[in-house]
């Protein structure tokens, strides 16, 4: 139960930042809108003005935003920011983290640097290796996962490839 | 009626090719395969297969497409079986009965009972699609400027009421959000660039396609990554296939829950687990037996898995009709069939009425692939499961990658789904829905363009917004969802019929 009202605790605290950038997003956007040219030159009807709507969403948002941040601020409970902060230091956030990162590194740097079938290989060989290793808490036999993780890579790399740029004729990076 | 028929037949006679029936096979078996697999839903499958299905002839494009949906949303129901995690959402609830059978040893024949009501579900759903199109593209062909801005409000507003799961607050937002984002690019009205930023390629608006794969596949591969679920699966060492009996003996949480499934898909962007969830709920209500559910309940499997297949034809009749995806997946439908030329709405009956009865074809095509192979490979289906997760979802982020990057074969695409990959990752973190996100994203544009096209034909006038019959039904339903989602006049409703029926309840007794 106890865990349960943590949960809850920390929960709140994301809603309440959360809230708080959603506001702050409604404002820009707001004023991004207000500030948009409404073409009196072309003689556009102020009622069908490009900023209109993204005017009235954005208010809309300020207004969720609000009513999350004060529903948010209600059920803090007993929990501290230093719980909420204790999240980002987990093992589960770490595999997130580290997967998110390689998918970057993949994305926006080995492909276009290498031939995409072998970044595709490189990038499936440390994901596995660093998941099935080195971020878990499982006894492990690295060996076997160095073998699975090169198989997996070849295998797979080598075959989206050949589906995508051979059989699809997709101009691949 | 007769019309109706002869293209029925029309559309299963042209499928009836080698190039037909191998489509079906392969994308029924992938489809299947998605779904067994936890983490990779109907959605994503749908929009990672959409850059496969490019140099496709339109029909068998689509027809791929749909036995990939129906597929996922069949095979999600062996894991939920089997391992008691759904393999897509709209299994959750099969979870609930499925599981403790499979406890019980009977593990072939929970599935066997699940295949088996989730073709029944889909028959419900699809005779439902064939009555129902035609009359509602009769009714959508008098729909004007303000008819449709309501629609596209209503539905991102009944998403977000609908699939809060938290709360309705955080439907709300993820609408506004995916509204906001269709914000982006050029306006249809005066083709003004708004929210660019001076960058070109911002300038065409962002792609639904790389925007769901990111928040549907790689939002969702970080999330598996992070829960890192070991998997065990039951073993199935009894009888797969039900006997008739077994199955007739529920006719009636059949039919009730296909015609629930198939009302709650023809909601938009609703989805197959809210049908699943409510055709469950209602099963239970009227069941003979409500303690056994959760026990190991046939009824209330049967129910789950007839409601979440229900909602695929359900979704149709939205879909192909008024181009308002009834659910996720049938948002990136929507997108793929606007690539391959083909452009749902009203005019759909009009200009490509075969069509539509192809698409019925190309549903009951699929539920026969997915009877055949759910009920002969349920034993080969489960070694999937055995696939070790880290493995797979390093290949997902692939196709991610390459999926996004195939649509238009530039990097910005790509950039776009990794931008929305971290953003549902966060929001789904925090218990934020995607689908209103999602249709916030579709009907932006049917929302924004045709406000101010009514406000500029009535020079500001916003009066026929509510006074039109069709609009102001909508206007009351829009205003009443939200109104209900306010606790405070939820409560005060509540009571107000608690005194109604209270004083009818007096009269009646005096």
């Amino acid at each position: 139960m106890e865990n349960q009202a943590g949960q809850q605790s920390t929960r709140a605290r994301a809603d309440l930042l959360t809230a708080v950038v959603l506001v702050i997003l409604g404002l820009a956007v707001f004023y991004y809108a207000y500030t948009m040219p409404r073409l009196e030159a072309r003689r556009i009807h102020p009622a069908t003005i490009p900023g209109l709507v993204p005017m009235a969403l954005s208010a809309i948002l300020v207004l969720l935003g609000g009513l999350l941040g004060v529903k948010a601020w209600k059920s803090q409970g007993d929990g501290s920011w230093a719980d909420f902060f204790a999240v980002f230091r987990t093992l589960e956030a770490a595999r997130a983290v580290a997967a998110l990162a390689m998918v970057l590194i993949f994305a926006l740097g080995l492909v276009g640097w290498l031939p995409f079938w072998a970044a595709s290989m490189l990038f499936l060989f440390v994901f596995i290796v660093t998941m099935e290793a080195v971020l878990t808490s499982e006894q492990v036999n690295l060996p076997k996962t160095l073998i699975w993780a090169s198989v997996t890579a070849i295998v797979a790399g080598a075959g989206i490839y050949y589906l995508f740029a051979e059989l699809f004729l997709v101009r691949l990076p | 009626m007769l019309d109706g028929l002869i293209l029925l037949g029309q559309g299963i006679a042209y499928f009836l090719t080698f190039e037909g029936i191998f489509n079906v096979v392969w994308a029924t078996l992938l489809g299947l395969a998605i779904g067994i697999l936890p983490g990779l839903t109907a959605t994503m499958g749908v929009a990672l297969l959409v850059t496969l299905t490019y140099n496709m002839e339109p029909a068998q494009a689509i027809l791929t497409l749909m036995c990939v949906y129906l597929g996922s949303i069949f095979g999600g129901s062996r894991t939920a079986i089997l391992l008691n995690i759904p393999g897509t959402p709209a299994s959750a609830a099969s979870s609930l009965d499925g599981y403790p059978l499979a406890l019980q040893g009977r593990a072939g024949f929970a599935m066997g009972l699940a295949t088996t009501a989730s073709t029944l579900g889909t028959l419900v759903g699809i005779f439902f699609l064939a009555l129902l199109a035609p009359l509602l593209t009769e009714v959508a062909l008098n729909f004007g400027t303000y008819e449709f801005f309501w629609l596209a409000l209503f539905g991102v507003i009944i998403s977000g009421q609908l699939s809060g799961s938290d709360t309705p607050l955080k439907g709300y937002i993820a609408g506004i959000l995916g509204l906001l984002v269709a914000m982006v690019g050029m306006e249809s009205l005066h083709a003004h660039q708004r929210f660019t930023f001076g960058v070109s390629e911002l300038s065409a608006g962002i792609d639904i396609i790389p925007a769901m794969v990111g928040a549907f596949g790689l939002a969702e591969i970080l999330g598996q990554i992070k829960r890192h679920a070991e998997m065990r699966p039951t073993s199935v060492t009894d009888r797969v296939v039900p006997r008739f009996g077994e199955l007739f003996q529920y006719w009636r949480t059949i039919l009730r829950s296909g015609v629930i499934g198939t009302f709650v898909g023809i909601i938009p962007g609703v989805g197959e687990d809210v049908g699943a969830w409510s055709s469950y709920a209602a099963a239970k209500r009227f069941s003979k037996k409500p303690q056994e559910f959760g026990q190991g309940s046939h009824e209330g499997l049967i129910a789950a898995e007839t409601g979440n297949n229900a909602v695929v034809s359900g979704a149709m009749i939205p879909t192909l009709t008024l181009a308002l995806p009834g659910s996720a997946a049938a948002a990136v439908l929507i997108a793929a069939m606007f690539i391959h030329g083909v452009r749902p709405g009203p005019m759909l009956m009009i200009e490509n009425a075969a069509f539509v009865y192809q698409v019925i074809a190309m549903l009951l095509l699929a539920t026969f692939a997915n009877l055949l192979f759910g009920l002969s490979l349920t034993r080969l289906f489960i070694r999937i499961v055995s696939i070790p997760q880290e493995r797979l979802m390093g290949v997902i982020a692939v196709l991610c990658v390459v999926g996004s990057f195939a649509v238009t074969q530039r990097m910005f695409d790509v950039y776009v789904m990794l931008a929305f990959g971290v953003l549902g990752f966060l929001l789904r973190e925090m218990k934020y829905p995607m689908a209103p996100l999602v249709l916030g994203i579709v009907l932006g544009d049917l929302l924004d363009l045709n406000l101010r096209r009514g406000l500029g034909l009535t020079n500001g006038d916003w009066t026929p917004f509510f006074t039109r019959p069709i609009s102001a039904v909508l206007c009351l339903i829009v205003v009443g969802t939200i109104l209900l989602s306010i606790p405070a006049v939820g409560r005060a409703g509540r009571r107000l019929v608690d005194t109604m029926t209270g004083k009818r309840r007096a009269t009646g007794n005096s």
